[in-house]
């Protein structure tokens, strides 16, 4: 008896977030007469989906890499700028079309993804994420210098594909490139899932959780761990490919160190080593900047720094209050357990030297769960574990 | 050979500020295995409180400008007590959570104090002093002069630099070496379970770790700020520089962060002397390129010694 209410179920919440994604984002706004209904989304809005789309795509494959495989990475940004790069180039200088260059951009992002992971079989922890930090503070400077190939600082303008001619008067530009850019991310989030839920995403989780163990298991760390490093490339070189049909334009500046190290707290604050934080990640990090218009509207005296600064507290916010990102809170409110936010805030107090009683434990799903966080949820660094020191 | 030297001279002193800040993020991992991205902030911070004790205006009140050395001092306490608010306040309640958790809540506050910096002082460039001349026994130390040693000059400023950059090299040595305190704060980097069974209040030496890493990076934020102009951005490029240094001496040694620092200020300013027009007639490489330049050295450099020059390999138990 339950098995198909709850199929029914699932089948009634992908309708609705089907019509959501596919009729209600993109053409809400062209319903004459809803006025100035809070949910209907205008054309800068559909724009916004569309970014969030696309981010979304390289934080499903960041996340593969730091969040299941346990591998860090903040050059990222790199890997966009080279699958970016790569499809302008085809198109602005070979004329291919714009789908082709999608795949291309991919796999060659991926090639290259490849070739960083194999030096970075041997490090680990900060000395991994200082040499991808590298990676994605060099390739400004080497795009601007080899401007035989990347055309330097003026960067290089692509149109962005118009609507197909069957499309023609159904779609504009804008909602064509968001559905460009909305299919895509389906089809990368359907091959982040079942990478996740195959051998492959298996082994990715082993070697994160131990090494040592995982090679006792038979799993060639060497193979995997390189291997996630070229498919998390793939996913980012296919969001520049995206990125650069979306935008129309890319130059050094567009893949600077702070997209990179954005890259990273998008799938921090979304959840580590979780497919729906990877996306939800991506939603709250192009949704920020709108605290900016919401501040405006209050008429606070606070200068243009207000929402940088009120963006840097939340960011502190969320981790002491949320320890495994927007994911992990969903997850919990889903299982109908108290959010972790209740035991974090008195955990909180009690750290800093106040000690608040909180109503933990009459809450649903009791104390058991809460009172041991840390067993659950990703532990995705490898620095995290014993270490010992070996002179002594 | 003379343009060698100079260059040597001058990679020394920016080599000395980076090894400042390295040696900061360095005492901030050593003991809790946090990379700090807000190293470079909490410098540029205090450097701003230092420069409204000298010149007057302090948030917005008007005082008497103090002399550099006292703003000096001054600047040093409130340093260390920020560090110390920050651990108890901001990173206490993350501790014990995964690294990836704690690293995004130093980039909060990196963003915190870039844009309270702005916010307060906005962005225009201010001048920040360089340490006034004094005249001990007919002698002449800091000032705008120049020291003639020999085949090549040195800037009384990027000696300063270097002076108080090794005088805080040798406190810290000492500090560690041969304080009780010093000694606790090791045991506690080493193990944290063991050195709390032998009666060491663990959380204190965090907090005093934080506050000591704070003050090394303000100062490495004063010594900088002459040369580079106050201003919120100012830090960045130091703290990658530094993040590289720490990187390449090793993350857990800080004679490694100053060895690091050094190198990479030599190497920094000898590529960019000598791959000029002038020097290398290639078009594939120029002087533009000699932050990539150093970046490629210091991977390679982890590519034969993964965890740095002078770092510890860290073995696991399984």
């Amino acid at each position: 008896m339950l098995r198909p209410i709850i199929a029914r179920r699932k089948l009634l919440a992908f309708a609705l977030l089907a019509f959501f994604l596919f009729y209600w984002i993109p053409f809400s706004h062209v319903f004459p007469g809803w006025g100035p209904f809070p949910l209907q989304f205008g054309s800068y809005r559909v724009f916004q989906a569309t970014t969030i789309a696309m981010w979304a795509i390289v934080a499903l494959g960041l996340n593969l890499l730091t969040g299941y495989n346990g591998q860090i990475s903040l050059g990222h940004g790199a890997f966009v700028a080279v699958g970016g790069y790569t499809a302008a180039i085809l198109m602005f200088d070979h004329g291919w079309p714009f789908w082709a260059t999608i795949p291309v951009a991919g796999f060659m992002t991926g090639t290259v993804g490849f070739l960083v992971g194999v030096p970075a079989l041997r490090l680990t922890g900060p000395y991994l994420a200082i040499a991808t930090l590298a990676l994605a503070i060099s390739t400004p400077q080497i795009l601007l210098k080899y401007e035989g190939l990347t055309h330097g600082s003026q960067g290089i303008n692509v149109n962005s594909p118009p609507p197909p001619a069957v499309l023609d008067g159904v779609l504009n530009q804008t909602q064509w490139l968001y559905f460009l850019a909305l299919v895509i991310a389906i089809i990368m989030t359907i091959i982040a899932w079942n990478i996740v839920r195959s051998r492959v995403g298996r082994a990715f989780v082993a070697i994160r959780d131990s090494e040592i163990a995982a090679q006792a298991m038979g799993i060639s760390v060497p193979r995997f761990k390189t291997m996630a490093f070229a498919i998390s490339a793939f996913f980012a070189g296919i969001c520049g490919g995206v990125y650069v049909q979306v935008i129309g334009f890319v130059s050094p500046r567009s893949f600077d160190v702070l997209q990179s190290i954005n890259y990273l707290t998008t799938i921090v604050v979304g959840g580590l080593a979780s497919i729906l934080g990877s996306i939800l990640g991506a939603a709250v990090f192009v949704l920020v900047p709108e605290v900016n218009s919401l501040l405006e509207g209050l008429h606070l005296p606070a200068a243009d720094q207000a929402p940088d600064v009120l963006y840097g507290a939340s960011l502190i916010l969320v981790m002491i209050f949320m320890p495994y990102g927007f994911a992990g809170f969903i997850r919990r409110v889903g299982r109908l357990q108290p959010p972790l936010v209740m035991q974090s805030f008195s955990d909180f107090f009690g750290q800093i030297g106040l000690r608040v009683r909180t109503a933990r434990s009459v809450l649903p799903g009791g104390s058991g769960g809460a009172s041991t966080p840390r067993k659950e949820g990703p532990r995705p660094d490898a620095s995290d574990r014993e270490k010992e020191d070996g002179s002594s | 050979m003379e343009l060698f030297l100079q260059q040597v001279m001058t990679g020394l002193a920016t080599g000395s500020v980076y090894g400042l800040v390295a040696l900061a993020i360095v005492l901030i991992y050593r003991s809790t295995d946090v990379i700090n991205f807000a190293q470079g902030e909490m410098a540029m911070f205090t450097t701003f409180f230092a420069w409204m004790l000298i010149d007057g205006s302090f948030l917005g009140f008007h005082i008497h400008p103090l002399h550099f050395w006292i703003a000096f001092a001054l600047t040093l306490v409130f340093a260390a007590t920020m560090g110390a608010l920050l651990e108890r306040i901001v990173i206490r309640p993350v501790e014990g959570r995964p690294i990836l958790t704690i690293v995004i809540v130093t980039l909060g506050l990196f963003s915190i104090f870039n844009n309270l910096a702005t916010w307060s002082w906005g962005g225009i460039p201010k001048a920040f002093p360089a340490p006034p001349e004094i005249h001990v026994t007919g002698i002449t130390f800091f000032g705008d002069g120049a020291l003639d040693i020999g085949p090549t000059v040195i800037s009384y400023h990027d000696l300063t630099i270097m002076v108080v950059a090794v005088g805080i090299m040798l406190a810290l040595y000492v500090f560690f070496q041969y304080t009780p305190i010093g000694l606790a704060m090791r045991g506690t980097a080493q193990n944290p379970v063991a050195a709390r069974l032998m009666g060491i209040h663990v959380g204190n030496i965090l907090t005093l770790g934080w506050a000591l890493s704070a003050l090394v990076g303000a100062v490495g934020g004063m010594m900088i700020a002459p040369l580079v102009l106050l201003q919120p951005p100012m830090m960045m490029g130091v703290l990658l520089y530094a993040f590289a240094a720490a990187v390449l001496g090793g993350m857990d040694s800080p004679p490694g962060a100053v060895v690091g620092g050094l190198t990479l200020g030599i190497v920094e300013n000898l590529v960019g002397t000598y791959t000029t027009e002038e020097y290398l007639h290639v078009d594939w490489f120029g002087p533009e390129m000699k932050l990539t330049a150093a970046l490629v050295v210091i991977v390679l450099v982890l590519l034969i010694r993964p965890t740095g020059l002078f770092g510890r390999r860290a073995l696991r138990r399984v």
